[in-house]
């Protein structure tokens, strides 16, 4: 990431070069599965940061902010893979 | 405690504000990022240059950076003092721990060093 960074940054050619590497199809499933995890890591960190403020923290929260942690992460992931293509 | 010695601030109560901390600002960085790349579909090069020639980009940038070394460490401490202990390795625990986390930690130097290049040399 940080070479595509400086690449894209460095110059011209050097952003058309990325942009021209991020349209092939192996690109796109390489960044969809990082969006993926990033988005993934996100959404869980956010839950954790909302247990400690002492929101959902009995078992019965635990459970359902998991499940809605799954689900709201499922949905990022579609729509992630949906804005790459 | 030799797990203890190796973490961030010899305090699990920083390390935990550490991570929280860091989070925040990863999330807000990340989040502009995606935003910003979804708000300008056609972005071209004159526009990504002077977006992280801005002096407040850079601050954010470096501010992420350093972020992103604090929150790894933490994450990788972490794993390597729950997972790589004498009942998963026996005698060459501690020696394998060392490695391991002193791998990680050249690795967020190193990226660290390399992001600060990218955002002065442009």
């Amino acid at each position: 990431m940080l070479y595509a960074l400086g690449k894209s940054l460095g110059s011209e050619e050097g952003f058309g070069e990325v942009k021209a590497c991020l349209t092939s199809v192996l690109a796109k499933l390489v960044i969809w599965g990082l969006l993926s995890a990033l988005l993934y890591h996100l959404v869980a960190g956010i839950r954790h940061l909302i247990m400690d403020m002492g929101i959902g923290e009995t078992l019965e929260g635990g459970k359902l902010g998991s499940k809605i942690v799954l689900a709201v992460s499922a949905v990022l992931i579609v729509l992630a893979g949906v804005w790459i293509w | 405690m030799v797990t203890n010695v190796t973490n961030l601030s010899r305090s699990g109560l920083y390390d935990w504000m550490a991570q929280r901390v860091s989070a925040v600002v990863l999330a807000a960085y990340f989040i502009f990022l995606i935003g910003y790349l979804i708000a300008n579909p056609g972005l071209g090069y004159a526009q990504w240059h002077a977006l992280f020639a801005n002096n407040a980009m850079r601050i954010f940038s470096l501010l992420a950076f350093v972020a992103l070394g604090a929150h790894a460490w933490v994450g990788m401490w972490t794993i390597a003092t729950d997972y790589l202990t004498p009942m998963a390795l026996g005698k060459s625990a501690t020696a394998v721990r060392f490695l391991f986390q002193a791998v990680c930690g050249i690795a967020m130097f190193a990226y660290f060093v390399w992001g600060v290049q990218i955002l002065w040399g442009i």
